[in-house]
Formats: structure tokens, C-alpha cells, sequence
């Protein structure tokens, strides 16, 4: 409802204006063009949901909902999209960024770690920005970049090579430049940074070469590093005894995605990666906190409150890196600070976000390794399904039921939606050495069956019950994140290069496009002079749709 | 002669031929795309891997390869022809091609990196850098258009690596004409909108379509020109020429503190 109440109150202070030709943002009170891009400060952070004409980071919100408030697309008109303007990537890796929208001022990353601003209306360029990397660079999979943070008039990104960098938000200019960890031992950047009051907040990918993860914070203004938490902790904590001997060194446990924030708690939070390494569990024996766990973090300080550990001794590469999701919703006849998670172990998770007490547990994809989760939330294993030597077959597979490409959550129709995947691994053990700068992953798996064997879908979860409420099959899978909107309309895609939107309320499809190429990223939603766009990155190029004016 | 006069040919021949097989080349005007401080530095990197067993360590020649320090190649002069020759290399001669195993980013790093070279040739200054820097900020107000190191405006190019790029001469010249060499990203442009706003400001960004400026008070614009009653570029420079408001020993200073600005140096 409260949705509701600021989304009327923007239509009225900004009347939609379809008829419009004009090229510029306008001034709402005057109605005269403005310019683009206004500082962002943290008050416009902290009320992201009052302007959903911006998408101020890479979740939307920061309580990661990739939710748009924007209803001028909607259920009657989906099927009117169309194609807007499309803008070629130079790289050729699949793109995985989320674009931030400021004020009519678009930013795109691109592979590996180079920033785009474009006039979001027509896609033409203010500037870009390429970063150079250094050669015969350690990273796990894809020379990804996923997006920016903004704050002030600055921007905020990470780098493949494990730097993070400032850039000046109107010019690109490099502002700072700082190294978060040697990238000559595996240590990469991948994810969107997250901004919290002055600090930048950002994780560390690298758990497949026995990185020891961490989430750190940097100071805004000068890049100095304010304090990191690392996500196994030392010897002088007694949860480093869940790791046997050593191991907790080369542990893993990355935090290569974007957090989440709840100001009135005051607390961040973080998803962690699997051990290391991945699929040898017996050479780090024990439960290896805090890998596939989500982090309770003080900001301030960079303190544990809490933590919840998904998948204990994780010997399946089930990273729990998904974006938390928070939600206010009902909850057992209360009103509960919730925690959605649909993990990549194939189960959807609700946590009191609070206190980190697990609330309910069920599977929303095909799995095969748990008879279920005692009321702890912790996973009863069915013996048998380690990897082996010869190869032992489970499911989800090593993708997981779900992976990193965002979920979606609809105050308006109170659902999480989730991109699940049924399918399954044949997953081997093997022994391996450490060393550093190179992969440590103790085995591997594979596919058992021809891959259309199995498919993905857009499944509708309710929180309350974690069961089903409708379901979109995709074939052949998807590995695409998904956008809820105030029209009511779910937005993802598929590996074959389809784009489409379904009804929030029902799952009927409303409207898809063949973009030529696999859509690998998240969704997100923008107005410009009164006209809402939908964007999305296919292969590599960003396209935007709006409805036929 | 004769023998000069074919030689050139057959290299001109090379080099053209060259330049056919580099797709995102357009003839020999190319600019290298990739030339900051941080190229010159993956460049020479890259140039310690692949280069140096012939050419010596810091490009000076070795026993198989040429001095590449000089500023004069033997087989290209443009950037363009640089990137084809390290590219596909010379047929015929020890010098092969990494074409096939290297990004062209890579290939545009070493480019930038042998031209610094020429210029990273370090030469002494007459001017006093100290005082130099006070000019910059104070008289001079340079800052207010230039950036070093995150400090200073968003109007004319960042400073903060300018030694390794300009030598002291042409940065003289820059300062005495600046309107001798403006690229395009430093012109400025005055627009009306069809409702009467008018807008004036650095041309950031102009195509067919549509052209994009920050302001004076550094707003970003972005409008089509449809919607446009007027508009009209200028295609010099927005600095001033120093010439006579400075003395030609500030001049020295200036450009003293200035060519200090280098990679290498802070």
C-alpha cells in the first residue's frame, strides 16, 4: 500500500506527458527542460521508491527488489512494446550489467570494466570510460562487469583486476583508484559496489582459487579502506574451528554480488560463496562458516550480527551470492522484517532479517540431495550424494536451482519471483593442491543428459506459504534475471535471446521479442520526460523498449 | 636512389597492405584509442613480454632488433602503421606479428607505449616547477578548467599524466596558441531549445541526431536537434592564449610544472 500512496503522489507531481516529443528531461514545476543528472545524495538513496523515473542502483532499492514503481506499461499495453533505441557494447562477452539511471543520464558498464554514459531517452553517449587491465588476469567465469554505484557526483565500480575505482559521474574522469586484493592470487571484481551514508561497500569473487573472501568498506570521498570483514574468520574466533586443520586459509568463501540494506536496522547484507575448494570437502571438513551464508553486517563498523548458514559444508559449489531480497510483509498473522532467499541449493528461504531466525523453508526447483530442512533451517543430507570418483548425480546442478542473476519482489502482489532451473550434475571429486593464483576446486561435474533434458521457469512464490502460485516454463533454460513493476508485470528472458513479460497477478504472457541473443542480465525500468522504458543487456547490446506513442 | 626510392615503395605497399587487414582501422589517420598513462603502462609491460628478448629491455636494441627509442621507424610513422606492424609483423625479417594471439587493446598499448618513449626521452626544463604550480592555481587559474588528481574543473582535458604526453615545447605551444590543436571534445556549442532555453557549453558529444553539453555551471544537456531553433559550434578553444598576460620566464615555470606531471615521476 505504501507503494501505492508515493506512486500516486508522483503521478501527480508528474503528469505524464505521452504525447510529448520533446527531447529533454523537464522541470516539473516549470515545465521547462532541465538538465540532466542531479547530485545524488543519501536522502535520494534512502527514498529511492519516490522517484522510480531513476534507478539509483544496481537492485533498484536497497532492499534489492528490483521492483520499478512505474505503471505506464502495464497489463493492458505490454503488448504494445517496442524497440526504443539499442546501443552496441564493444565487447564481445555476454553482458551481465544492470544499467543506474540518474536523471535521464544512463550508466552501462561494459566488459571487462569499462563505464558508458548515455542520454537515456536515445541512447547517445556523454562519455565513456575504458579501463586497462593487466595481462593473463586470474578470474573464474566471464570477464563480467554488472554494473555501477552512485553517490554524489560520483560513481562507484569494480574492476576485474580487484580494484575498485571513482569516476567522476559528468565526465568519467578517474577520481581514485585503489587495489582491494592481488589479483595475481585470484582475487576479482565482478559485482556493483553498494553505497551505505559515506562508505562504498563491496565484496571479492575469486572461489575457485582458494581466496579467503571478505566484504569491505571504503571511504567515498578518498577510497581508503574503513574496515573488512572477513567471511572466514582467524583462528582467534571459535567459528574458525569449523574448518579442519589449515583450511579456513584457502577457504573461499567469496562475496562476488551485491548486498542489500535496511537503514532502520542499520544493517547490510551480504551473501557468501562456496568453500574452497569447491567440490573436496574432506580436506576442510567441518561446517566452513561462513561460506553459502548470508552476512548481518553492521555498516559502521563492519561487525557480524548475525549470521545464516544455508548449506553447511557446501560440496556441490552452491554459492549463496543470490541478492537478499527484503521485504515488510505478513508473516504467521504478523508484521515481520522479512528475508526472501531462493538459493541456488535449490531452496526458498524466509528469515526474520532482524535476527536471522529461519521462519520457513521449502524447495521452489528440482533437488534430490536433502530430505528437507530441520526447524533450524539446516539441510538433512541424503547420504549418498557426495561427489565421487565415479561420479555421483544430483541435483540442482552445479548452476543451482537459481544462481546470481537477481529475483524479483512485488509489494503490490506480495510474490517473489525467481528464474528456477531443473536440473542436474554428475559431480566428480578429485585431489588438488593449492597454489596460489591458480584454480583450487578439487573436481568438476558434468551434464548427465542432453541439455533440452531439462528446463527452467519463472516461478511465483508466496512468502507466507513458500508455495507455488503460478509458473512460466522456459525452454530451453534462462539464466536472466527478473523485474516486477506497479503495471503488475514480470519481466525476464531466456537463453535463446527471448525477452518477454508476463502478468505479475497470473503468469500469462503479455508480450516477448526475439533480441538474437542469449539475455544473461537483469531487467530494470526508467522514465524520461514522462515515458517509461524497460532496458535490458541480450549477447552484447543493451536494448530499451517503450510502448507505441 | 633508385634502390632508396623502391625501398620506400615496397614498405609503403607493406604497410597499406598492412593496414587492410586492421578492420577497425580508417586509413592512416587512426588515432590510438588506447592512450592514458595506465596503456603506456600495460604497453610496456606487455613490451618487457613479447618485445624485448630482440629489442632490449627498454626498447634501446638488442642483438635481432632495432633501438625503438627514437621516435623514427624504420617500417611505419603513423600509429596506424605502428599497430599493423606489430600486428602482422614484417615479412621476410625476424620481426613477427602477435596479431594472432593479442587483443587489439594490446596491440594500441604498445603503440602508446613506444610513442612515449620518444617523448619520455627526459629533457631538461628551464622553468621552476614550484613556481609553476603556484601560477597554475593562482594567476594562470588553470584549475578551474583542468583536473590533476581528482582536483580542479570538468573544462578542458585532465592534466594529471600531461608530461608523458606532451613534451615541453609543444606544451609551450599549447599554452601560446591553444587553438592550434582542439579536438573535438574541447569545442563548445550554444543552442536554443524551441521554447527559448538556451544552453551553452562544452560539445560533449554530437551526431546526427542529437547533441549532448555540459555547462558552464557543469550540467549535462542532452537534446535532439529537432527540437532546436539554433544552434552554432565553435571549434577553437575555450582557454585563453598565455602569451602576453604571462612573462616568458612564467611561461617556463608553467611548463615546467606541468611537464613534471608524469606517471613516472609522482
Amino acid at each position: 500500500m505504501k507503494h501505492y500512496a508515493i506512486f500516486t503522489l508522483f503521478v501527480l507531481l508528474f503528469p505524464v506527458s505521452l504525447e510529448s516529443q520533446d527531447s529533454r528531461q523537464r522541470n516539473a514545476d516549470t515545465n521547462q527542460p532541465a538538465p540532466s543528472f542531479s547530485l545524488i545524495t543519501n536522502e535520494r538513496l534512502l527514498n529511492s521508491d519516490a522517484e522510480p523515473q531513476n534507478w539509483l542502483m544496481y537492485s533498484g532499492n536497497y532492499f534489492s527488489q528490483r521492483y520499478s514503481g512505474l505503471d505506464q506499461i502495464n497489463n493492458e499495453n505490454a503488448a504494445e512494446l517496442e524497440l526504443q533505441w539499442a546501443f552496441q557494447l564493444r565487447a564481445l562477452d555476454r553482458a551481465e550489467t544492470t544499467p543506474v539511471v540518474v536523471d535521464g543520464v544512463m550508466y552501462v558498464t561494459e566488459s571487462p570494466s569499462n563505464v558508458i554514459a548515455l542520454d537515456a531517452k536515445t541512447g547517445s553517449q556523454y562519455w565513456r570510460y575504458n579501463h586497462n587491465l593487466p595481462e593473463d588476469l586470474n578470474f573464474c567465469c566471464g570477464r563480467n562487469n554488472r554494473g555501477i554505484a552512485v553517490l554524489g557526483d560520483k560513481l562507484y565500480m569494480s574492476t576485474l583486476d580487484a580494484h575498485l575505482i571513482s569516476l567522476d559521474a559528468k565526465t568519467g574522469s578517474v577520481l581514485w583508484d585503489v587495489e582491494v586484493a592481488d589479483e595475481a592470487a585470484g582475487y576479482s571484481k565482478t559485482a556493483a559496489p553498494l553505497v551505505v551514508g559515506d562508505k562504498i561497500i563491496t565484496g571479492i569473487a575469486g572461489g575457485e582459487f582458494g581466496i579467503r573472501g571478505f566484504v569491505d568498506a571504503y571511504d567515498a570521498q578518498n577510497g581508503k579502506r574503513l574496515w573488512r570483514l572477513y567471511t572466514i574468520p582467524g583462528p582467534e574466533h571459535p567459528d574458525n574451528k569449523s574448518w579442519s586443520g589449515d583450511s579456513w586459509r584457502t577457504g573461499g568463501s567469496p562475496t562476488w554480488m551485491t548486498g542489500s540494506y535496511d537503514p532502520e536496522l542499520n544493517l547490510v547484507y551480504w551473501g557468501t560463496g562456496n568453500p574452497g575448494p569447491d567440490w573436496n570437502g574432506d580436506v576442510r571438513l567441518g561446517d566452513n562458516l561462513y561460506s553459502d551464508a548470508v552476512l548481518a553486517i553492521n555498516p559502521d563498523t563492519g561487525e557480524l550480527k548475525w549470521y545464516f548458514q544455508f548449506t553447511p559444508h557446501d560440496i556441490h559449489d552452491w554459492d549463496s551470492t543470490q541478492i537478499p531480497i527484503l521485504a515488510d510483509s505478513e508473516f504467521g498473522g504478523q508484521s515481520r522484517k522479512l528475508m526472501l532467499w531462493p538459493n541456488r541449493n535449490a531452496f526458498f528461504y524466509v528469515l526474520d532479517r532482524e535476527t536471522g531466525e529461519f521462519l520457513l523453508g521449502k524447495p521452489y526447483a528440482r533437488q534430490t540431495w536433502a530430505k528437507g530442512l530441520d526447524e533450524k533451517g539446516r539441510p538433512i543430507r541424503i547420504p549418498g550424494t557426495s561427489p565421487s570418483v565415479e561420479g555421483t548425480t544430483v541435483s540442482p546442478s552445479i548452476g543451482g536451482g537459481t544462481n546470481w542473476f537477481s529475483p524479483s519482489y512485488s509489494p503490490r502482489t506480495d510474490l517473489l519471483y525467481v528464474m528456477a532451473y531443473d536440473g542436474e550434475t554428475t559431480y566428480y571429486i578429485r585431489e588438488d593442491e593449492y597454489i596460489a593464483g591458480e584454480r583450487f576446486t578439487g573436481g568438476g561435474g558434468v551434464t548427465p543428459l542432453p541439455a533440452a533434458t531439462y528446463a527452467s521457469a519463472v516461478r511465483a512464490i508466496s512468502p507466507q506459504t513458500g508455495d507455488l502460485e503460478w509458473e512460466y516454463p522456459v525452454q530451453p533454460r534462462s539464466t536472466a534475471g527478473v523485474l516486477s513493476t506497479a503495471g503488475d508485470l514480470v519481466f525476464s528472458g531466456t537463453i535463446d535471446g527471448f525477452f518477454f513479460a508476463l502478468d505479475g497477478n497470473t503468469g500469462e504472457e503479455r508480450w516477448h521479442i526475439n533480441l538474437g541473443s542469449r539475455v544473461h542480465a537483469g531487467p530494470m525500468s526508467y522514465m524520461v520526460d514522462g515515458r517509461q522504458y524497460v532496458a535490458i543487456a541480450a549477447g552484447n547490446v543493451l536494448f530499451t523498449f517503450a510502448v507505441k506513442e | 636512389m633508385l634502390r632508396k626510392a623502391l625501398h620506400a615503395g615496397i614498405i609503403g605497399l607493406l604497410i597499406n597492405g598492412m593496414i587492410g587487414s586492421v578492420p577497425a582501422l580508417s586509413g592512416q589517420e587512426q588515432d590510438n584509442p588506447y592512450n592514458t598513462g595506465q596503456d603506456i603502462q600495460s604497453g610496456e609491460q606487455l613490451f618487457g613480454r613479447n618485445c624485448s628478448r630482440c629489442h632490449g629491455l627498454e626498447a634501446g636494441g638488442g642483438e635481432r632488433g632495432p633501438n625503438l627509442r627514437t621516435g623514427e621507424f624504420q617500417h611505419a610513422s603513423t600509429d596506424a602503421g605502428l599497430f599493423a606492424v606489430i600486428s602482422d609483423g614484417i615479412p621476410n625479417t625476424e620481426m613477427v606479428g602477435v596479431g594472432r594471439n593479442r587483443s587489439e587493446q594490446s596491440i594500441w598499448q604498445l603503440v602508446a607505449y613506444l610513442r612515449s618513449l620518444n617523448s619520455e626521452v627526459r629533457v631538461e626544463v628551464a622553468g621552476n616547477p614550484s613556481i609553476g604550480e603556484e601560477l597554475y592555481g593562482g594567476k594562470g587559474d588553470c584549475s578551474s578548467c583542468h583536473m590533476i588528481d581528482a582536483e580542479g574543473g570538468r573544462h578542458g582535458p585532465d592534466l594529471s599524466t600531461i608530461g608523458d604526453r606532451r613534451s615541453p615545447d609543444e606544451l609551450l605551444s599549447d599554452l601560446l596558441t591553444p587553438n592550434a590543436r582542439v579536438q573535438q571534445r574541447w569545442w563548445t556549442m550554444r543552442v536554443v531549445h524551441q521554447d527559448g532555453t538556451e544552453v551553452e557549453g562544452l560539445r560533449m558529444n554530437e551526431g546526427t541526431y542529437s547533441v549532448r553539453i555540459l555547462d558552464a555551471e557543469d550540467n549535462l544537456w542532452s537534446f535532439l536537434k529537432r527540437d532546436l531553433r539554433q544552434s552554432e559550434r565553435t571549434e577553437t578553444s575555450s582557454m585563453p592564449a598565455y602569451g602576453e598576460s604571462f612573462t616568458s620566464g612564467e611561461l617556463e615555470d608553467l611548463v615546467a610544472y606541468l611537464y613534471g606531471l608524469s606517471r613516472g615521476i609522482r
